[in-house]
Formats: structure tokens, C-alpha cells, sequence
């Protein structure tokens, strides 16, 4: 049949692939949303930031995550041509400490998340298609993870290990992992018993072969989408429990630690109340558009590989 | 299987559910030595560097940890929760000074986080991709980007710092003194209950007062997650087939959406409401230690930087319970509320 | 136009805007519906069948639109010569006429039906809507029965006549709102025919008045709003609920008390499309369209379906328009019918004529393809596919699959003309002759 045959070849007579078609509809949907352009550009915006870092404010330490601190007053100045973002409580420079939060920032999003994403899946897959005790187990650990309260938790798990950046990723690594199974899971669930699965069972297929080229690509949609959602919240959390003081030590470049250090300052002197406006706002500020660069990126993932949105 | 049975089978699971979440905690505290275990077993605060050794011999902290998980346990049931360093105090009087605040403020905020994402999801829904749509998405979306320590310093400087109002702590000086003082009768440790129960209604201002601003701070970060999912609930349900049903009948619009489709959109909100309620239970620490309310939340950031190793033991174990109460009372209201959902 | 003419559709065409482009689903579609008749609409999947129907009631979904064209509907119970347009009509005035005139069933009973209410609700609403006026005086009647056995100055009775005087006053506010939109209809029927400025100016301001009368009185309203004070709406209830429960029973429905109380799901299929029915049927429509009633179930429960289709045609409603892809079932219960094809029609005609003679080459290819009793040869078929409505054929939509097509097939799309009395086709194998056009 003639028109099939113009389907698959296309006009120019160049294979068109469906999976390039899909692609090229995904991303074109993708872009064509100006909050997923914006999401994009915000994370791309500080990808660059956090690249350059070193071009952009040069290290003084060997530690680079060692903010440099001209003199030890404690009172905060604003803004100036030495300290372009002005300086915290004991003369941190904002600027500094900013930008290569930029770094430490996307280091714990990327680890913790990736991280999640390995055990979840592995989880998930083994719980989802197995099924039965093991199934069991595996939703019972689940369960009690769910039941522990998890910044009460976080903060005593980091303070047994010992604090520091580095023990903020194990305990967000080790809290985070059972939402990802289970989302994985009850979409392992759906995704079993559709009839092809049943096909290729019947043709022989081994069980890891169904996982992996059967199951998986169509299950993976609302993990990728939860994960994409969480590099947000685990910045948010991270960044948290460094406020509380649980995370790194005062003046290393984290967005946390730099937020507590303004703790003091929310109320200026009688006569000038906004006086450290610029040392409560800038930062979190910059924690804001971050998060809200991952969310709409999350959202907009989410948008389009929603499989009922899908054809609206 | 009827519900008795169903309820039965449910606390079964719970139990389980605690003992593992009990054997989680008492692995994290092992990691600690000994010498900041021995919190656990003493009713009193005076422990001298000299008796250490010798209380650590005596309640055996350098046994197997199947031995001493097994002693915990024993404690526990008995009643005895140890003693709170941060609290000056046994853990359980922190807890019945603690707990009422988080308590308190929780009630008051969950209803308006609950509504306010209920209201403004099914405005996104019906007035799908209008300017109040994309205006309540995106309102959503970035109270759910904001770190919660940042909004709330805003506020505070915005409100307290600028405008002088809303100041934090949970009572003022004088409302402190009344409360304390032997004519006020404590009945619920809940200060606004007691204001009134007590007819002194400046108390209860004080305290209703200082509420607001946490509870804007709450309502803005966590009804962006109901918001979404009421609309998102919405949407499916306005393109049902049942929808179309009623329009033939001549239903008239607020019927439509009032009856037909927000019933139906309503379901997954209950749960996820629920488990906000029981989410911001154990989640209050940034909120408390920000707007100086002494709750459980202010108390466990404490405990936790001073390796307070009871008081957060209890907390952990306490708060599990909780989320478990009302995850079964969920799946209960659920079941009452879906006629497709039975128990069996 | 005959005097007996209910429906009335004219060159309609409606399109779904959608992200990948626009469907131009309707592409002009006439049909004729006379009172009192089974009327069938016959075609493929997709070929706009659902699409007119659903315009008939104005209840198309988002993205779809009506893009132009008429409909009329001769639906006035006291004067059966005068049709309105409800093309342009209020949203309000459409409601009041959706589940009161013109009613619908749909394909997938379960579907149709909402499972979070009950049967008795779901059935009820069809009373609240539309014969609440009704159920007020019956429930009032009742009331005065109930006060008048109570002794003087019981607080039952106290409560009783609070209740009757808050329904009495819905009831009023009601018969208030109805006399009121009877004085904008009056006129609007009068304007129905002028086409001037003018007219439409104050057409649509009476379309918009009409649509801003409210029925609901204020204090009824809040009254309405606090649990406690609702108790005063049981006897209402009550009332309706001994309608439906007669409705229930009418339509064959074993232990219609028990069936009320029950929730869609715990019923059987046949039962739900028969609560679908009854819903469809409770006020009593001049004309009942069903979509597709009997392709989801069972064979026996279709043919239980039709039967009952068909005994309710004659005691209780007048006309039907049936839809199916299934042209047995034309051919059973069925006067007059149309095919359609990808948004056209191509051939309308009284049943036995359709089936003697054919005209329009896809109605043939469809009879053809039909298994028969005695089947020797292949089962034949019409070759090629559905073309998409987003880029649809030029001239006639039928004439890539057509094998009588010429040259003008592809240029002009054919006009619908009337070939032999009450045979109408759409193809130019018959526009040479001289034939009368619509």
C-alpha cells in the first residue's frame, strides 16, 4: 500500500524513524511551554556559574570551598565595590560563597538524586515484577521509612555520622530511596500486565530481558519525572539542615550555611529596620530561582511525558 | 472481610511497621559510644564524669546490640523514656510541654493549607488555561521552589522587622505570665483552648496573633502540592463520560462541578491531605526554631545538635505512631467516602 | 419543511481545534427528523455521527466547536410549527431543554454513570431539574396531610410547617423564574424569523437576560447551605424518591427499591443502560437520542435493549434517533436513516428503500460487505482507509475509495438532492439529472 510505504520513508525518501519523530515531538512540546524555556535557562544559567566558578571568583584556599573573610567584624556590610553582594556576619564575601555554592549545590542534587534513582530502580523492579515475599519485604521496608519523621531523622542520622556536606548526601541518600521504589513499582505493576508482556512470556523471553527492554522503557516515565521534581527538594533540604547548623562548618561555600549566618540580622536598628535586607534576601534568593529552575524543568518533563496529556 | 477484621489486620501492620521503625532508631543510636547512651537509663540530670563508667557497666551499654535493643524495649514499655538534657527534664515532661505547640499550630494551619489548595486548584481546573489558571500555577510553583527558613525570615522582616506586627514566640511577656501563674488552669496545654476555657480571652489572642505568620508561612509552601493535585484530580474528572451524562440531563453549572465532578476529584486529596497533617507533625523544625515556638520540631533541632539521644528516640518513635494512626484513619475516611473502595 | 418536522439540521459544520490541527469533523451536515419517527445514523467510526448528535444538544466538548451553520428544533409542546435556532441560544436556555425535550444515552452505561452517587440521586436529578415545581406541590400535599394528623402544637408539627413554608416558598420563587422566562421566550419566538440588526441586538439582549434570571431564591439558597437546617428538604426527598422508584419499575427494573439505594458498580451492565434509560426518560422527552446504546454489551442484553427501546417508543417517548455502526439494527428498528461518511452524509431514505436500492457507492459497499446468510464468495469490501480530518480529501470525501469515481469527484464537493420522493444522496453520479435541490 502506497501510503504506508510514503509513512515510513517520508517525503525527502529518508527513513523516518518513529523514535526520532517522538523525539523531535517531545522536544519541540518541550520548548514550545515559556515556563519549561524558562526552568531551562535558569538551570543552564547556573551550569555555567557553577563551571566557571573558578574564572568567576578565584579560589584563596587550597580548600576552594573556603570562603575568604576580610577581617572578623560581625556585622554584615552591604554592598560595594569590594564585595559586589556585601559580606555576612563575620565578613564572608556574599559573592564568593554564592558562586561556588552554585557547585556544591549541583554536586548534592546530581549525587543524592542519581543515587536514589540506581537503588529505586533496582528496588522497584525487583519488588514490581517478582512480586510475592520478596514484593512483601521490600514494601514493608518501604513502609517504615515512610513512618519516620524525616528532618527529625535527617538531623540525628547526620549528627551520629558526623557533620559535614558529605553526611548530608548519606542521609538524604539513605532517607529519600523508598519513594522512587514505589513509584517505580506500582508503574512496574501497570505495566506487567499489559498484553505484551504476556507476548513475549510466551515466546520465551528471559525474565531480565523483559525487564530491561520491555518493561522498563515504558515504566520509567514517573520516576524520571520524580526525580527530576526532587533535585529540587533535596537542595531544599540539604540547604535546610546546613541552616540548622547540621551541615558544613561556618564559611565553607554552601547555600545553607550561608542563609544561617543572617539569622541575626532580620531586624535592623530602630530607625533603619531593612538595614541587612541584603544579607537575609540575596541568598535565598538564589536558592529560589535554582529550585524553581528544577521544578519547572520537572513540570515541564512532566507535561509532556504524561502519557494522558500527551495528545491534547 | 469485614471491618473489624480489616482494622485488626491494619494494627497488625502497624505494630510491624514500629517495631521496624524502633530497630531503625536504636541502629542509628548505636552508633554513638557509650558514654552518650547512658542518657537513656537515668531519671536525673546529676551524672559526674566519675559515675560514667560505672553506669555504663551497670546497664550493660557495651553488650550486644540485640541485648540492649531488647533492655530498650523493655524500658519503653514500661514507660520509662529517660532523661532530656535539653529539656531539663524527663523526656516526658518535655514532651507534654513540647508537644502542645506543634499541636496547636498544625490544627490551625492544615484546614487553610487544605482549602486554600482545594480552592485554588479547582480554579485552575474550570478556568483551564485562562490568566487565573497560569496566575494560581505559577503562585504554586514557586511557593513550592521557596526554602521555608527564607520565607520565613522575610516575612518576619517584612511583618515584625518593618510593621512591627506578628511578633514570634508563642505568647507574649504578659500572656507568659498569665498562663504560668497558679490561677490559670492548664486543661489542654493548647493555649488557645485554654485562653478560652480559662475566659481570658487576651490570651487567647496573643496566641491566635502569633500564629499568622507561621501559618502563611506553611499555607504558601505546602498547599502548592494539593493545588496541583486538586487540579490535576479536576481535569480528569471534568473529562469523564459521566460529566457528559449530567450536562444531558441539563444540569446547570454549579451543580456540575459542585456535585459531579468535585466529588470524584476530591478522592486523592484526601489522602495526600492526610499525610500533609501528619507531614507537618514531624516537619515544624524549621518553622519553630525560625518563629521561636517551642514545639517538638524547636526541641529535636536541639536535641540533635546535643546528641540528646532519648529525647529523639521518643520522637522518632512517637512521631512514627502518629503517621501511622493517620494513615489508617485515611484509608478508613477513604473507604467511607468511595462506594467503590471495600475494605475486603 | 413539513409541519411535522422536529429537528432540523442545516450545512452544519464543526471542527475540534486540537494541538495537532484542526478536525473538520462536520463538514455540513442536513438531516431531517420528522415527529414520531426511529430515525438511524448509520457509519463508520469516526465519520461524525456522534459529533451531530452532540451538537443537536450543544454538549460538544472542548476543543470541538460548532463552526456554522443551522439547527432547529421544533421541541414547543403548544406549538409544533415554530422551530428555534439553538445555534446561538443562551447556555441557560439549553440546559433547561437537555434531559426535559431532547434526552440522550450513551455507549458505555458504566461509564455514564457517576460512582460516587447513588442510583436513586443520579435518577432524581432528572426530577430536580426539570419537574421541581411538580415535586414541590406533591411534597407539600403531603405535608399538609402529615400536619393536619399532628396534634396542635407538637414540635413535630412545628417543625412540619417551617418546612412547608420553605418549600412553598421554592416553589414560588420557581413559578416566579418560569413566568418570567416564558415572557423573554415569547418574544424570542416571535424574533426567531427576522434576521436584522435590530432583531439580533435584541435577541441577544434577551438571551442575556435570560440567562441572569436566577431561579434560586436568596434565602432558600442559604437555608439550603447549613446541615442542620437541610433537614427540611426530607419530604422532598422522599417525593423523589417514590418517582424514581416508579420509573424504576416501569422500565422493567426487578426490585427497584433495593436498585435505588445501590451504587453503579454493583449493578450489571444491562441494568446500568437501563438506569441510562431511565435517567434519559424521566421527564418524558419529545425525542430520545441514543448513542450507540447496545455496541458495548452483550448480545442477549442488546437485544433485551432493543426491545425495550422499542416498547418505550410506543408508550412513552415519540421520536428516536438511533446511532449504530450496525446496519441489522437498522434494519430492525429503524423508519428512515442516513449514512454518513467522514462528515458527510451521503445518503438518507426510508429503510426498505435504502436496502432495495442503494445509491451512494458507499452505502452499497457497506450492504455488500455485510456477511450474509448465504455467503459463496469473499466477503467484499470497500479498499482503502478513513482519511484524516485534519487534511481530508478535496470535492467528496468518499472519492479516493469510490470505484465509480470521475474527475469532478475530486473538485466539487457533491450536493445533497432528492433523487426519487424521500430518497435524498450526495454524489454526482445523480446531480446530472434534473432533480429538485435542497
Amino acid at each position: 500500500m502506497s501510503s504506508l510505504e510514503t509513512k515510513i520513508t517520508g517525503a525527502t525518501g529518508r527513513a523516518e524513524h518513529p523514535r526520532w519523530q517522538e523525539f523531535l515531538f517531545t522536544t519541540r512540546r518541550f520548548l514550545s511551554n515559556p515556563l519549561s524555556v524558562i526552568g531551562l535557562t535558569l538551570i543552564v544559567f547556573f551550569g555555567i556559574i557553577a563551571i566557571l566558578a573558578p574564572v568567576i571568583e578565584p579560589p584563596k584556599y587550597p580548600d576552594h570551598y573556603r570562603i575568604p573573610h576580610t577581617g572578623f567584624r560581625i556585622e554584615p556590610t552591604p554592598p560595594s565595590a569590594a564585595h559586589p553582594l556585601g559580606t555576612t556576619q563575620q565578613q564572608y564575601d556574599m559573592l564568593y560563597g554564592l558562586v561556588w555554592g552554585t557547585r556544591s549545590a549541583f554536586m548534592i542534587g546530581v549525587l543524592v538524586v542519581a543515587a536514589n534513582l540506581l537503588i529505586g530502580v533496582l528496588l522497584g523492579a525487583i519488588a514490581g515484577y517478582f512480586g510475592g515475599t520478596v514484593d512483601e519485604i521490600i514494601m514493608r521496608i518501604t513502609d517504615i521509612f515512610y513512618a519516620i519523621p524525616f528532618l527529625i531523622m535527617a538531623m540525628a542520622l547526620v549528627v551520629a555520622i558526623g557533620r559535614g556536606l558529605k553526611a548530608v548526601v548519606i542521609v538524604l541518600i539513605i532517607l529519600e530511596w523508598p519513594s522512587y521504589t514505589r513509584v517505580l513499582r506500582s508503574d512496574i505493576l501497570v505495566t506487567r500486565g499489559r498484553d505484551f508482556i504476556l507476548a513475549a512470556r510466551a515466546s520465551g523471553a528471559s525474565h531480565m530481558r523483559i525487564i530491561f527492554t520491555h518493561i522498563l522503557p515504558n515504566a520509567m516515565y514517573s520516576v524520571l519525572i520524580l526525580a527530576s521534581l526532587n533535585i529540587g527538594t533535596t537542595i531544599l533540604t540539604a540547604a535546610a539542615l546546613s541552616f540548622l547548623g547540621l551541615g558544613s562548618e561556618t564559611g565553607t561555600a554552601d547555600w545553607g550555611q550561608i542563609v544561617s549566618l543572617c539569622r541575626n540580622w532580620i531586624v535592623g536598628a530602630p530607625g533603619n529596620r531593612f538595614a541587612y535586607w541584603y544579607t537575609v534576601f540575596i541568598p535565598g534568593f538564589v536558592i529560589s530561582l535554582f529550585v524553581l529552575g528544577w521544578n519547572l524543568l520537572g513540570d515541564a518533563v512532566r507535561d509532556v511525558f504524561d502519557p494522558k496529556m500527551r495528545r491534547r | 472481610m469485614s471491618l473489624f477484621a480489616y482494622i485488626v489486620r491494619r494494627l497488625l501492620l502497624m505494630v510491624l511497621v514500629l517495631v521496624g521503625v524502633s530497630i531503625l532508631v536504636f541502629t542509628v543510636m548505636m552508633l554513638l559510644p557509650p558514654g552518650q547512651r547512658v542518657s537513656i537509663y537515668v531519671t536525673s540530670e546529676r551524672v559526674t564524669p566519675a559515675m560514667m563508667d560505672a553506669l555504663i557497666a551497670k546497664y550493660g551499654l557495651n553488650d550486644p546490640a540485640p541485648v540492649q535493643y531488647f533492655r530498650w524495649i523493655a524500658q519503653i514499655l514500661h514507660g520509662q523514656f529517660g532523661y532530656s538534657v535539653t529539656a531539663s527534664a524527663p523526656v516526658i515532661s518535655g514532651f507534654v510541654e513540647f508537644f502542645p505547640v506543634t499541636l496547636e499550630l498544625v490544627l490551625f494551619a492544615t484546614p487553610f493549607i487544605i482549602l486554600v489548595g482545594i480552592a485554588l486548584g479547582t480554579l485552575g481546573a474550570v478556568k483551564k488555561d485562562t490568566a487565573a489558571d497560569h496566575m494560581t500555577r505559577v503562585f504554586a510553583i514557586i511557593g513550592y521552589s521557596l526554602p521555608t527558613f527564607w520565607l520565613g525570615l522575610l516575612l518576619m522582616m517584612i511583618f515584625y522587622g518593618f510593621g512591627g506586627i506578628f511578633p514570634p514566640g508563642s505568647l507574649s511577656n504578659d500572656a507568659h505570665g498569665v498562663v504560668y501563674s497558679a490561677a490559670f488552669h492548664r486543661y489542654t496545654h493548647l493555649l488557645t483552648l485554654d485562653g478560652i476555657l480559662n475566659w481570658r480571652w487576651d490570651v487567647f489572642w496573643d496566641a491566635l496573633y502569633r500564629m499568622i505568620l507561621p501559618t502563611i508561612n506553611l499555607v504558601v509552601i505546602n498547599s502548592a502540592l494539593i493545588m496541583r493535585l486538586m487540579r490535576s484530580s479536576m481535569l480528569e474528572s471534568l473529562g469523564q463520560d459521566y460529566m457528559m451524562t449530567a450536562r444531558a440531563k441539563g444540569a446547570d453549572n454549579r451543580t456540575l462541578y459542585r456535585v459531579h465532578a468535585r466529588r470524584n476529584a476530591m478522592l486523592p486529596v484526601i489522602t495526600v491531605s492526610g499525610l500533609t497533617f501528619a507531614g507537618l507533625m514531624s516537619g515544624m523544625v524549621i518553622t519553630e526554631t525560625i518563629f521561636d515556638r517551642k514545639g517538638i520540631g524547636w526541641w529535636m533541632a536541639q536535641a540533635a545538635i546535643h546528641l540528646d539521644v532519648p529525647a529523639v528516640m521518643f520522637n522518632v518513635l512517637f512521631l512514627g505512631v502518629i503517621y501511622v494512626v493517620i494513615n489508617l484513619i485515611v484509608d478508613l475516611i477513604y473507604a467511607w467516602v468511595d462506594p467503590r473502595v471495600r475494605l475486603a | 419543511m413539513h409541519a411535522l418536522t422536529l429537528v432540523e439540521t442545516g450545512d452544519l459544520k464543526a471542527s475540534f481545534y486540537t494541538f495537532e490541527g484542526v478536525v473538520q469533523a462536520l463538514n455540513g451536515v442536513g438531516i431531517v427528523l420528522n415527529q414520531g419517527e426511529t430515525y438511524g445514523l448509520v457509519g463508520e467510526s469516526g465519520c461524525g455521527k456522534s459529533v451531530t448528535v452532540r451538537s443537536l444538544m450543544r454538549i460538544i466538548q472542548a476543543p470541538g466547536r460548532i463552526d456554522s451553520g443551522r439547527i432547529v428544533l421544533f421541541l414547543n409542546r403548544d406549538d409544533r410549527t415554530h422551530g428555534i435556532d439553538i445555534v446561538h441560544r443562551s447556555e441557560a436556555y439549553m440546559q433547561s431543554i437537555r434531559g426535559s425535550d431532547i434526552s440522550m444515552i450513551f455507549q458505555e452505561p458504566a461509564a455514564a454513570l457517576n460512582p460516587v452517587l447513588t442510583i436513586d440521586y443520579q435518577v432524581g436529578e432528572s426530577f430536580r431539574f426539570h419537574r421541581m415545581e411538580q415535586m414541590l406541590d406533591e411534597t407539600l400535599i403531603d405535608l399538609d396531610a402529615a400536619r393536619g394528623a399532628r396534634r396542635r402544637f407538637s414540635p413535630a408539627r412545628f417543625a412540619q410547617s417551617i418546612s412547608a413554608a420553605l418549600l412553598r416558598r421554592e416553589r414560588d420563587g420557581l413559578g416566579r423564574y418560569a413566568e418570567r422566562v416564558q415572557v423573554i421566550d415569547n418574544e424570542l419566538y416571535l424574533l426567531e424569523e427576522k434576521q436584522d440588526g435590530q432583531s439580533e441586538g435584541r435577541k441577544g439582549e434577551l438571551n442575556a437576560r435570560r440567562d441572569r434570571a436566577r431561579s434560586k431564591d436568596a434565602f432558600v439558597s442559604l437555608a439550603r447551605h447549613f446541615p442542620f437546617l437541610r433537614r427540611y428538604r426530607r419530604k422532598l426527598d422522599a417525593t423523589i424518591h417514590r418517582h424514581v422508584v416508579e420509573l424504576l419499575t416501569m422500565l422493567g427494573i426487578p426490585n427497584p427499591e433495593n436498585v435505588a439505594e445501590r451504587y453503579p458498580h454493583e449493578l450489571s451492565g444491562g441494568m446500568q443502560q437501563r438506569i441510562v434509560i431511565a435517567i434519559a426518560l424521566a421527564c418524558h422527552p419529545t425525542l430520545l437520542v441514543a448513542d450507540e446504546p447496545t455496541s458495548n454489551l452483550d448480545v442477549t442484553i442488546q437485544a433485551q435493549i432493543v426491545e425495550l427501546i422499542k416498547t418505550l417508543k410506543k408508550t412513552f417517548i415519540s421520536s428516536v434517533l438511533f446511532i449504530t455502526h450496525d446496519l441489522g439494527l437498522v434494519a430492525e428498528m429503524c423508519d428512515r436513516v442516513t449514512v454518513m461518511y467522514a462528515g458527510d452524509v451521503s445518503e438518507t431514505a426510508t429503510v426498505k428503500e435504502l436496502f432495495r436500492n442503494p445509491l451512494h457507492p458507499y452505502t452499497t459497499g457497506l450492504l455488500a460487505s455485510v456477511p450474509k446468510e448465504v455467503q459463496d464468495e469473499e466477503l467484499a469490501m470497500i479498499p482503502g482507509a478513513v482519511p484524516n480530518l485534519i487534511a481530508p480529501p478535496p470535492g467528496c470525501r468518499f472519492h479516493p475509495r469510490c470505484p465509480h469515481r470521475m474527475t469532478i469527484c475530486s473538485l466539487e464537493k457533491p450536493v445533497t438532492i432528492e433523487h426519487s420522493p424521500g430518497h435524498w444522496v450526495a454524489c454526482h453520479l445523480y446531480t446530472e439529472k434534473d432533480a429538485p435541490h435542497v
